[in-house]
């Protein structure tokens, strides 16, 4: 890992390219190759009605993987993001949903919809709280931690929707976020969020000391510390932000749909994890850039869209996932080596 | 470690740790048959220490038990896989396409046990050939086994089972069903010799003392001359073979191949390992206490049921997999802290 950082310091004295932007350049040219054999063989492919739709496909994704992008970078998983979106989903609605009604799970508590977001965001960061003590204080695998919060999180909804679902007696400004386009651009007010959340993100990667830091701990956690970085402090918070853009997700996803479903979001984590490593982040950690990440929905979004384009069943979905992942890992080593070779 | 007992001897901890599980499955079988009293007699059908409903625990029981012994050495020696659960599916489904269209039973279970090499062996190359990160690398064939499954069910219908153009031959039930002896079925006898010979691989022979090895410290198990790649690269097929014995065994319970059927395997194996002791970092565990790990699992699963209702078991489940991290982690042996 030191030596990626110190060819990078010497790519960059050198001025020459880092190799962070490196490689999202190469996935950028990756997806405008794949987009270009998708034109070729997958008719209307090139309209500009579903090239706005590529974009815009997979916003809860690029949402969550901002979060995930920033914990691999320190070499940390956070499998918890899809439970977090279903629990947040269920619990912003049971809180909104009023206290008259005959049938169990048309009964909520009644707050007003501020209220209830309030809280629902609140019990994501208390999930987020657990994946960070667990993980930062008892430096326990997060894989484990997070694989078992994320059924925790589930579990919670599950228990809230006996099972199922919830959508009856919500208010009217239940739905008003998730379901409002934008006048004039016509794309959804949740894509201008995530857009949003990625713009923020970039800058706080690229140019806070707080986005150094993340690769500082992901390069060599042990020298962060000695260099007086608060590493624990560090991936709480990370576990935080992380926790707060799925229950952000959840919320837009509970609002649009109007219903919190409990099944809402599964595999959501591996999507996530998978725009990352698309991306170019890598869970060796000290390398990976939230850009990347978005370039990485894309080329998922241009492979499936394809793949439904071309009429296969839509049982291809994991396997095609498995594969472009795969691919993707051995793509970048591979560009990686030739350029220090 | 000798030098540590030596000067601070915290043999209470010790003691806990090798004890409190097989105190955790007594707890759970006390309170699971003291629970409906009331309305059930003791030992009585309906009750959770009837004979039908122990065989049928044990019938069930069968994958993970299976299983998660394999998983054990994996763990130990500081890997993981979590493509179980798809393997499992994608062996439930080519085991039962098999015996749907005349395969005999030995030889299906034969082609799909070498299938579970292959499926193991793939992971063994993505990790330690190519070295991807183990998690990722068993996510991403996680996905794959998944999807080649879905893809070999042909459209349509949910999973491989009796049709109006084929019918599944009555006696796949019986490798999972049938009683043997004493009402057990051959699928647990199968179990049984499967676990003796890892608790032996484990604790007798090479394997096990290299996994341990390179658990506890990969570096200096290499320079003292273990061959790691191979090592991990074995472990990663028996778990593998593991996995495909258990798609059969469940194909022949429930009679069908159903490519989802082994989703979420890789987090019950998980909490088996962990509440069986194994440090998630490796270097030390115990194929037996993970066993009664998965009893615990699997008594929690069947047992919960007849109290409370069925969608409190997610959580149910996951609060056990943090309770066991936590406690594995007070009762661990501290390591130099990293």
């Amino acid at each position: 890992m030191m030596k990626n950082i110190i060819s990078t310091q010497n790519a960059e004295i050198k001025g020459k390219m880092s190799n962070e932007s490196f490689i999202t350049l190469f996935m950028l040219v990756v997806l405008i190759a794949l987009f270009g054999i998708a034109c070729l063989f997958v008719p209307n492919f090139y309209l500009a009605r579903n090239m706005l739709n590529l974009v815009t496909n997979y916003w809860y994704i690029i949402i969550i993987g901002v979060g995930v992008t920033f914990l691999l970078t320190t070499g940390h998983f956070d499998m918890s993001v899809s439970g977090i979106i279903a629990m947040t989903g269920v619990l912003s609605v049971y809180f909104c949903q009023s206290t008259e009604g005959s049938q169990p799970l048309a009964v909520g508590l009644g707050l007003p919809y501020g209220a209830a977001v309030v809280l629902a965001l609140l019990c994501a960061l208390a999930v987020g709280a657990i994946n960070a003590f667990f993980i930062a204080k008892l430096r326990i695998a997060s894989i484990i931690i997070t694989l078992g919060t994320m059924s925790l999180s589930r579990g919670i909804g599950q228990i809230v929707t006996l099972g199922a679902q919830r959508n009856t007696s919500l208010p009217e400004v239940f739905g008003v976020v998730g379901n409002t386009i934008v006048p004039g651009i016509s794309i959804k007010l949740s894509v201008l969020i995530m857009i949003f959340i990625v713009m923020i993100a970039v800058i706080l990667e690229k140019k806070t000391v707080f986005g150094r830091r993340t690769y500082l701990i992901g390069a060599n956690s042990e020298a962060a510390r000695l260099s007086g970085v608060k590493v624990s402090r560090h991936i709480t918070a990370l576990y935080l932000f992380s926790a707060f853009l799925a229950g952000i997700t959840g919320l837009l996803l509970a609002s649009e749909y109007k219903a919190g479903i409990s099944s809402r979001a599964t595999g959501y984590e591996f999507d996530a994890l998978v725009i990352t490593l698309l991306g170019g982040t890598s869970i060796s950690g000290g390398f990976g850039s939230v850009l990347g990440t978005v370039i990485g929905a894309l080329i998922l979004s241009v492979v499936t869209s394809s793949a439904t384009g071309l009429l296969l069943s839509p049982d291809w979905q994991f396997t095609i996932k498995g594969i472009v992942t795969f691919l993707a890992i051995l793509a970048q080593r591979f560009a990686l080596d030739k350029r220090k070779g | 470690m000798m030098q540590r007992q030596i000067n601070q001897p915290k043999d209470w901890r010790k003691i806990i740790k090798n004890i409190y599980i097989y105190i955790v499955l007594a707890l759970i079988v006390i309170i699971f048959s003291v629970a409906k009293l009331d309305k059930v007699e003791m030992f009585g059908k309906g009750h959770f220490l009837s004979p039908d409903s122990l065989i049928n625990l044990i019938r069930m029981s069968v994958p993970i038990m299976i299983l998660s012994g394999g998983f054990t050495l994996l763990m130990i020696a500081g890997y993981i896989d979590l493509s179980v659960g798809s393997a499992m599916s994608l062996s439930s489904v080519v085991f039962s396409l098999m015996l749907i269209n005349g395969v005999p039973f030995v030889a299906a279970f034969f082609i799909t046990m070498a299938m579970g090499v292959l499926l193991g062996a793939i992971n063994g190359f993505l990790v330690m050939k190519l070295r991807i990160t183990p998690v990722i690398a068993t996510l991403v064939t996680l996905n794959l086994y998944k999807g080649t499954a879905l893809l070999i069910v042909p459209d349509g219908i949910s999973s491989i089972k009796s049709s109006a153009a084929q019918k599944m031959p009555e006696w796949i039930s019986d490798f999972a069903r049938q009683g043997v002896i004493f009402g057990l079925p051959a699928a647990f006898i199968v179990t049984l010799a499967v676990i003796a010979i890892l608790v032996v691989l484990q604790r007798k022979t090479l394997l096990g003392k290299y996994s341990a090895a390179i658990g506890g410290n990969r570096v200096a198990a290499e320079l003292s001359g273990i061959n790691v790649v191979k090592t991990v690269w074995l472990l990663y097929t028996i778990v593998g073979v593991l996995a495909t014995m258990a798609g059969a065994a469940r194909a022949s319970y429930m009679s069908l191949g159903d490519p989802l059927s082994g989703d979420g395997m890789e987090t019950d194996c998980i909490i088996a390992v962990l509440l069986g002791g194994t440090a998630f970092t490796g270097g030390e565990g115990s194929v037996i206490k993970t066993i009664i790990g998965a009893l615990i699992i699997m008594c929690m699963t069947t047992g919960l049921l007849t109290i409370i209702d069925a969608y409190y078991q997610t959580f149910a489940k996951s609060a056990v997999l943090i309770l066991a991290v936590t406690l594995n982690h007070l009762l661990a042996r501290r390591k130099v802290a990293a």
